[in-house]
């Protein structure tokens, strides 16, 4: 018969988990022994227990082996405090009554652990697949491609009501103990609810919790993980998303793609300058567009003006109004094709892209080559390989298309160097967003 | 990338001094050699030389001895505390005017050549904008702001350049024959407009934070030819474009000089607007480099870091200050009083290199 503690403990953890459908309480007996469960079924798993637990129970005859046998058990530990237990039932472990003891077996199910494919980061050649939505499948992803006894993981919990189980990864060799020390004392300083995904901690990153910039990089693949390990960056991987947070983030990890060191030096080199021009141009054009027609149309050869001048006759209100109407059009068209179902995701872009902007030409409301402009806008935008970053410059070209309004070419120009001073200006956990190389340990 | 430029060349101290020989085409040395060119300009800019770079070596081996540390650190610990006050108070006016004539000359170039219609407050708002972002980071950012902004920039001016020294148009003649007035005797007007030039070393007072390691021959020998070819350029290639009467006649010659080039197969035809687009960005960075001088050189007159009200204060400062002189001054008046500003200045950079040589060498012995 259990002891008076034992008996003590499990009516308070009883009370304290309010009955629900699948809350399991069951009590079971052999001549010589007596066993009790509780455990959550619907993220217990049934079938594990009763091949550890219940089968073992009724197959073993004295009680003393029975003990030993749990005892001795890898998944099984021993009950510590009530707090903890509760949390662990809640993530689908089960509580043991046997004797004078209480054991927790871990028999969690783990449904998301199917690898997915890449579909945000996605290139020609390389890997394919990226991470679950199962912690350790991830950690396995993880070490399968970094088998290396100097890969520390450290874990800790974030979000005041979710608890969700975040791990810390870095390689002790190539990280600076320094970062690592500041990025846990973020971890811990986090101020959230929920917390669901790693992308969430954008905006905690900066002290006013609005962030523009990211100073993280957030990604889907394992192989760019394996890499940035290998470069001293610490990665954090978040219980049931299956994107990896890099930490600290500069520009040109957010400008990389992994096609550049799957691709040979020249090609990637040239891949790399074609993405830094569409980040310029995406960013620049439509403010220049403004400062040009309406400012200084003689900075232009006057064949040039001339053309664009010439295309702008029938637009019966200046140029700020065409581009912003424009690229209003653009963004609804971007966002449009990101919310449809796949099936029609291709009409929209068609109807938009194509006769949406003829259509717009001919009625007058903009000229043929602002039609021009904001598609090559769009397709430059899309040219940024990390989604996130991709996002800021769509919000940063309207700084400057504003600034051109007010001040013409003085306004695009100063706006773009007002963008690289605040980007200066930014770091992500003492690295320099614009710098260029990578720190070592061991420098300052 | 912290420590990597210190071994042959230090390039954060090749930058200051580089960014003030750019500069110097809009705080109107050219057009003051250019005015004493048969009166002593050729020989001011000879003896010019060897001043700055004098100069440059003693002021910058001195700072030196205090590697890593500014001014405002270095004196922290003196006893003279109501002095040190007095001195910081006095010497940051000399970088805020430094910074204030560019600003208000380039200002005053916006709104001839580019923004004709734009009242001028309007530009220096946005400037103003600008500017305040930058001075309150930290001196290693600026540095850093400073490194980019002359990487994009270095390809424009030196194409700039190139095109000027291959022009056609570019009379040699003329250039040879303000040559021949070598031997007058020099302005003292053309010396001081000339070592202007050089004076970027000078932003070693607070700059000195980011310089580790010592400052090797090579940034002088650098500093030297850069000096030289910067002096000539300055100062000849508008007589040679406009010839050695005509480049007079011009309040920005070397703006003027740059609208007589011509890229033939660029949509970008005249040059002048890829010159202005230059020298928006630098005279940003330049008028930022200078007043985060006198911002770090007010903040050293308190203790400790400054409340958000002081800095306000300073800001406030700054922007009345410049307000003022963009509202009084019209290009002449500041033409003109930039001619007496550069010697006065010559004058305090000697009486500070000097001072802070015995200072700093008593210390250390």
């Amino acid at each position: 018969m259990p002891s008076n503690k034992v008996i003590a403990i499990r009516e308070s953890l009883k009370s304290k988990l309010q009955p629900s459908e699948d809350l399991v309480f069951k009590e079971k007996f052999t001549k010589e022994k007596y066993l009790e469960v509780l455990y959550i079924k619907t993220i217990s798993d049934e079938v594990v227990l009763h091949e550890n637990v219940v089968k073992p129970f009724f197959e073993t005859d004295s009680p003393e082996d029975f003990l030993n046998y749990l005892q001795s058990h890898a998944q099984i530990k021993a009950y510590e405090n009530e707090q903890k237990a509760i949390d662990d039932v809640l993530r689908g472990e089960a509580v043991l009554f046997y004797q004078d003891h209480v054991f927790l077996f871990d028999c969690k199910v783990d449904r998301n652990n199917a690898v997915l494919d890449t579909t945000v980061e996605t290139t020609i050649q390389g890997p394919q697949s990226g991470f679950s939505e199962s912690l350790p499948v991830n950690l396995g992803l993880i070490r399968h491609r970094y088998p290396h006894t100097s890969l520390m993981v450290e874990s800790t919990e974030v979000g005041r009501l979710s608890k969700t189980k975040v791990m810390i990864l870095h390689d002790s060799k190539f990280a600076d103990p320094v970062t690592v020390k500041r990025i846990k004392k973020f971890l811990g300083e986090v101020n959230i609810d929920m917390l669901e995904t790693g992308e969430q901690l954008f905006d905690s990153l900066k002290k006013s919790n609005r962030a523009l910039f990211p100073l993280m990089l957030v990604t889907e693949r394992p192989d760019r993980v394996a890499v940035n390990l290998s470069n001293g960056k610490v990665i954090i991987l978040v219980q049931g998303s299956p994107y990896a947070v890099i930490l600290p983030t500069v520009m040109k990890d957010l400008m990389s793609s992994m096609e550049d060191i799957y691709q040979s030096y020249w090609i990637a080199k040239f891949l790399q300058l074609l993405r830094y021009t569409a980040f310029n141009v995406s960013m620049i054009l439509p403010g220049l567009y403004v400062a040009i027609s309406s400012y200084n149309p003689e900075v232009f050869r006057v064949q040039l003006a001339l053309s664009i001048a010439g295309s702008r006759t029938g637009i019966p209100y200046p140029s700020f109004v065409e581009v912003l109407l424009m690229l209003f059009m653009m963004e609804l068209l971007i966002e449009a094709s990101i919310r449809l179902p796949k099936a029609i995701g291709p009409t929209a872009t068609t109807v938009g892209g194509l006769i949406l902007g003829q259509a717009a030409a001919e009625a007058g409301l903009a000229s043929n080559i602002m039609t021009v402009i904001v598609s090559f806008v769009a397709i430059s935008n899309f040219v940024i390989p990390i989604n996130a970053f991709s996002f800021t410059i769509r919000v940063l070209k309207y700084f400057i298309l504003l600034l051109s309004t007010l001040f013409g070419l003085v306004g695009v120009v100063l706006g773009f160097f007002m963008i690289i001073a605040y980007m200066v200006k930014l770091d992500s956990f003492g690295e320099a967003f614009l710098s260029a190389l990578q720190s070592k340990p061991g420098k300052q | 990338m912290n420590d990597r430029g210190g071994r042959l060349l230090n390039r954060y101290f090749l930058y200051l001094v580089l960014l003030n020989m750019f500069v110097n085409v809009i705080i109107f040395v050219p057009k003051i050699l250019i005015e004493y060119r048969y009166e002593g300009a050729v020989m001011g800019v000879v003896i010019a030389v060897p001043i700055g770079m004098a100069l440059t070596y003693l002021y910058s081996t001195a700072m030196n001895q205090f590697p890593e540390q500014g001014l405002p650190e270095i004196v922290e610990q003196g006893k003279h505390r109501k002095l040190t006050i007095l001195f910081f108070g006095t010497i940051q006016f000399m970088w805020f005017t430094a910074g204030l004539i560019t600003l208000i000359g380039f200002i005053d170039i916006l709104s001839r050549f580019v923004n004709p219609e734009m009242p001028k407050l309007g530009l220096l708002g946005i400037y103003l904008a600008g500017i305040f972002l930058i001075i309150q980071l930290p001196t290693q950012r600026i540095m850093y702001f400073l490194e980019i902004v002359l990487l994009i920039n270095i390809p424009l001016i030196s194409l700039i350049i190139f095109k000027a020294f291959i022009n056609e148009y570019l009379s040699w003649d003329s250039i040879l024959e303000v040559g021949t007035h070598i031997f007058t005797r020099p302005s003292l007007k053309a010396v001081a407009a000339a070592t202007y030039c050089f004076s970027g070393y000078m932003n070693l007072i607070i700059f000195n934070r980011l310089i580790r390691g010592k400052l090797k021959i090579w940034n002088f020998t650098a500093i030297l030819f850069l000096g030289l070819f910067n002096l000539f350029t300055t100062f000849l290639i508008p007589i040679g474009f406009h010839g050695s009467d005509g480049a007079q006649e011009y309040l920005y010659p070397w703006i003027s000089t740059s609208d007589s080039l011509r890229l033939v197969y660029s949509p970008i035809e005249r040059a002048i607007f890829l010159f202005l687009m230059f020298y928006m960005s630098i005279t940003l960075v330049s008028v930022s480099v200078h007043w985060h001088v006198a911002y770090e050189l007010i903040k050293g007159m308190f203790k400790g870091k400054i409340s958000k009200k002081k800095n306000g204060l300073i800001l406030g400062y700054f922007t009345v200050l410049a307000v003022l002189g963009v509202i009084y001054f019209n290009s002449l008046l500041l033409n003109r009083l930039t001619v007496y500003w550069m010697i006065f200045r010559l004058g305090v950079e000697i009486v500070i290199v000097a001072g802070f040589v015995l200072w700093a060498r008593r210390r250390t012995t």
